[in-house]
């Protein structure tokens, strides 16, 4: 369950409605934004696939300029991984040995 | 984890992201620092693009588990981006290279073998060829993302070892022609000043980059200087294809592909013509030159050469939506602010006449004394982490040795062997094939064994189907290292596991001639190694085989040392002690220790350690911040050009005429293609596409049409459409939208499906004085061949 924190750049005469639309997308805090436009954002998911497609859904709004990352925490994804819990997606159709 | 933990991290999360921006939270930070229990934070430097981004990787139990940006960097002050976040699943991919693998013909499967065996190989496999073919049958390929010391050591053997200049490199593909315009303009490669100057320029001019999505941190800045100072700062973004990047813009220039030399000459017109040059600052430092034996002229015969280039009959050829006015107001902003930073990047490179128009920016620069002085710098900007650091200044392409010195003169190939130790006379004067020559003289069996070290020409090569051809046969033997299976790899006899980043230790040097290390965080997977170890093994092996002392005399200072950190320390003191001193990348002073203790690294020149420590130099040339101003100072002016291609140590305006693309659009094929990178993958994607995050969002190429081209064609949004050249064809869904002008296309590159690569339509026709192929211009035809059709992403599996 990676957590990250972001900077988001909107345009700024927009910032504050920029703000209100994150806060509707799943898994995004938005925890403070300047006038400068700058929004700082955490998303905490469940998955870092399911982070990148919310951060997809940021960069899609028009006035976001640019989504910037500070901090990435992954640990718990590892420990998945590496225990065979989490399986990276293979999305090319090849058949895996069992 | 407890909800608490997840809380505070939580909070640590948000309080470094607001700490970027100078912004409080309302929020505690008590306990924040205990909630990330990481063992070590190691602090590197992010290998997805040139930036040079600082990054810390937490490590816990030999495990990467955390990332975050060094707000101290003057790179990216903290930041990062997406790719950049997620290289970290590289480094427990299971589809990671782990043993040694060989097939003694192509069309068997490999097998795994150890590593004492696949070193034989592969010296016998070089061996056998000298003894056969000759020394210049066997060659080597790098990559701009090898660390320098790797690099450095591969071509040494190449060179003082095997006697042959066949030393190349993928930035061949991409830098060459910033190169050549850097040398034939100022005298030296590499820009004079760096990053520094956005903050404090008061026009930028980006033509030929979509920096929003290639270098999407150093884009921020631009981003943030327009937006803090949006009356003051003037954006030009000059493309034949509106961009992500041109949402900043104050002014977008589309010209039609190729007419951009048009366009700065009507440029260097208006600013002559409205008497905005800085006369001054020609007097004191410029020259005008013409022609292949740079012959001298005045500024009376530069202006003549202008003639054909006033803004209404430019406007005219450049086409789009460009007019006379336009081309004079962005000529008056350039030329009169404070200071102007020009930016580019393969609109320019990638071009038949790449060095010419190189060339065309950096007289738009000398013209208006647009250098030197804050916020004012003609900027190449680099695709790949180390494509400046190793392969420019440390030896990687087949004309120039390290330190910045030229194959052809002999006085610089004898300092060169001296400082190996070697005898004189063993590195060849005549320099090797260039990238497509080498390639081409594999196709010719010219080149009988290659080793090919971390790219996969298999797919980054223009035309690349025969090149392919080339590789596939059993008549050459092809050595590959890499982390993963490529399109390369399927070409390859011997395959041997690398080490990835934070695997193993050593130098990059970004855009801005500034060096970074990454020291080993965590251990490579299975029987991985770090190139510097394979090489010197080899190079062992090889002097047994071919019975030569002096491949042994190569790597014998580094015999015996550890490989994770003792080898490439004693590589990179043997590069920067001896062959950048007194030359004009002098890295004397940034030794493994200074650059372990910077939060970002050392800008070169910096011949002595006290003043590595203090960051380097920062704008080169000028007196004050740049040591070698004062040290190859001629006379008492401030700015100093001492490099070493210009002997009368001037700048030089190039006249340069406007020249076409080597293939124009026709009857047959009407419309031009150009290519490109998108944000979530870099290069071939044979890592970003192994990320099922990045993989996703743009799971294969899609091709960009112009709304109106679209109508013509009968094309609606996601359409299959057939794209044709000379060279080959591709299918691929069609994007409509108003990004390409009309009459052009621009298709992703990064596929690897053999339906959908797009390299096997773009032209290997090459710039004359770079050899840098015109990858971004081309002409083709687009055919509806259906609707929407489901298609499946597509990257290369090992035998299969």
């Amino acid at each position: 369950m990676p957590i990250g924190g972001f900077i988001v750049n909107a345009q700024p005469e927009f910032v504050s409605d920029v703000a209100g639309q994150l806060n509707l997308i799943d898994d995004v805090e938005v925890h403070g934004f300047d006038e400068s436009g700058n929004i700082v954002a955490v998303i905490d998911s469940v998955t870092s696939d399911v982070m990148e497609a919310q951060v997809k859904k940021i960069e899609a709004l028009e006035p976001v300029l640019t989504v910037g990352v500070a901090y990435l925490h992954a640990e718990d994804e590892i420990e998945k991984i590496e225990s065979g819990e989490l399986v990276i997606d293979n999305p090319f159709g090849r058949k895996k040995k069992n | 984890m407890s909800v608490s933990r997840r809380d505070f991290i939580k909070r640590s999360a948000a309080l470094t992201a607001a700490s970027y921006v100078g912004m409080n939270l309302p929020i505690s930070n008590v306990n924040v620092a205990k909630a990330v229990d990481v063992d070590t934070w190691v602090r590197g430097t992010c290998r997805l693009c040139g930036v040079g981004c600082r990054l810390e990787m937490g490590v816990k139990d030999g495990r990467p588990v955390a990332l975050r940006g060094v707000p101290e960097a003057r790179t990216n002050y903290g930041y990062l981006c997406m790719k950049g976040m997620l290289f970290y699943k590289l480094m427990r991919h299971p589809e990671r290279l782990k043993k040694p693998l060989y097939r003694e013909k192509k069309d068997q499967p490999f097998r795994e073998i150890s590593w004492d065996a696949a070193l034989d190989l592969a010296a016998k496999g070089f061996a056998e060829s000298v003894k056969k073919y000759g020394h210049d049958s066997v060659a080597y390929y790098g990559s701009g993302q090898c660390l320098t010391e790797e690099s450095y050591l591969f071509q040494k053997v190449m060179r003082g070892g095997l006697q042959t200049n066949n030393v190349e490199g993928n930035p061949r593909l991409c830098m060459a022609s910033a190169v050549g315009g850097y040398l034939t303009s100022f005298g030296a490669d590499e820009p004079i000043g760096g990053y520094a100057n956005v903050e404090r320029s008061y026009c930028m001019f980006i033509i030929g980059s979509n920096m929003a999505e290639a270098h999407p941190v150093f884009y921020r800045r631009v981003m943030r200087r327009k937006l803090d100072n949006p009356d003051k700062v003037k954006i030009i973004n000059a493309d034949p294809r509106i961009s992500p990047t041109s949402r900043i813009a104050d002014m977008h220039l589309q010209f039609r592909p190729g007419t951009d030399m048009a366009l700065m000459n009507a440029m260097a017109y208006v600013i002559i013509d409205e008497n905005l040059y800085d006369e001054k600052f020609l007097r004191d430092y410029a020259t005008f030159r013409v022609g292949k034996e740079s012959k001298e002229v005045d500024m009376e015969a530069y202006k003549a050469s202008l003639d054909e280039y006033t803004p209404e009959k430019a406007a005219r050829l450049c086409g789009g939506n460009i007019t006379a006015e336009d081309i004079r107001t962005a000529a008056r902003w350039f030329a009169t602010s404070q200071g102007t930073l020009s930016m580019w990047c393969m609109g320019i490179n990638q071009r038949k006449q790449g060095v010419w128009a190189n060339n065309l920016i950096h007289n738009l620069h000398i013209l208006t004394g647009q250098l030197c002085k804050p916020g004012a710098d003609s900027l190449s900007l680099t695709g790949q982490p180390n494509a400046c650091g190793g392969v420019r200044e440390g030896g990687g392409l087949c004309h120039i040795l390290p330190g910045h010195r030229l194959v052809k003169k002999g006085k610089l190939r004898n300092q060169v062997e001296d400082a190996w130790g070697i005898p004189r006379g063993r590195i060849p004067p005549k320099p090797g094939y260039h990238t497509m020559a080498m390639f081409q003289a594999v196709n010719d069996k010219k080149i009988r064994a290659i080793w090919i070290n971390c790219t996969s020409p298999a797919q980054s090569l223009p035309n690349v189907k025969p090149y392919r051809e080339g590789m596939k046969s059993d008549d050459v033997f092809m050595v590959c290292t890499d982390i993963f299976p490529t399109k390369t790899t399927e070409c390859a006899n011997l395959i041997l596991p690398a080490a990835f980043h934070f695997e193993k230790t050593g130098v990059y040097g970004c855009t801005e001639r500034r060096s970074q290390i990454t020291p080993k965080a965590v251990d490579a997977p299975g029987d991985a190694m770090p190139e510097v170890w394979i090489v010197r093994e080899w190079a062992l092996k090889l002097a047994k085989e071919l019975n030569d002392p002096v491949i042994a005399q190569c790597v014998a200072p580094f015999v015996g040392k550890e490989p994770d950190y003792e080898l490439p320390e004693a590589i990179w003191d043997e590069y920067t002690q001896k062959l950048t001193k007194h030359r004009d990348n002098d890295l004397r002073g940034a030794t493994y220790d200074v650059l372990k203790s910077m939060a970002d690294g050392v800008q070169w020149p910096a011949p002595t350690k006290e003043f590595a420590l203090t960051g380097g130099t920062v704008m080169k040339f000028v007196r004050g911040s740049d040591p070698m101003a004062d040290s190859e100072a001629k006379d008492d002016k401030p700015y100093q050009f001492y490099g070493p291609a210009h002997p009368d140590k001037k700048l030089w305006i190039w006249l340069r005429p406007y020249v076409g693309a080597a293939e124009e659009p026709d009857g047959e094929y009407p419309l031009y293609l150009s290519t490109g990178r998108i944000i979530d993958h870099w290069h071939t994607t044979s890592m970003t596409g192994r990320v099922p995050e990045l993989l996703r969002a743009n799971p294969y190429s899609f091709v960009e049409i112009n709304p109106k081209d679209a109508k013509k064609m009968g094309v609606r949004p996601g359409d299959m459409v057939e794209i044709e050249s000379r060279r080959g064809k591709v299918e691929m869904p069609a994007k409509v939208v108003e990004g390409p002008m009309e009459g052009m296309v621009f298709a992703y590159w990064h596929d690897m499906h053999e339906d959908r690569m797009i390299n096997k339509v773009c032209n290997d026709a090459y710039d004359p004085g770079s050899k840098e192929p015109e990858f971004k211009i081309c002409s083709c035809r687009v055919r509806r061949i259906s609707g929407p059709k489901a298609l499946t992403p597509y990257i290369t599996q090992l035998n299969g």
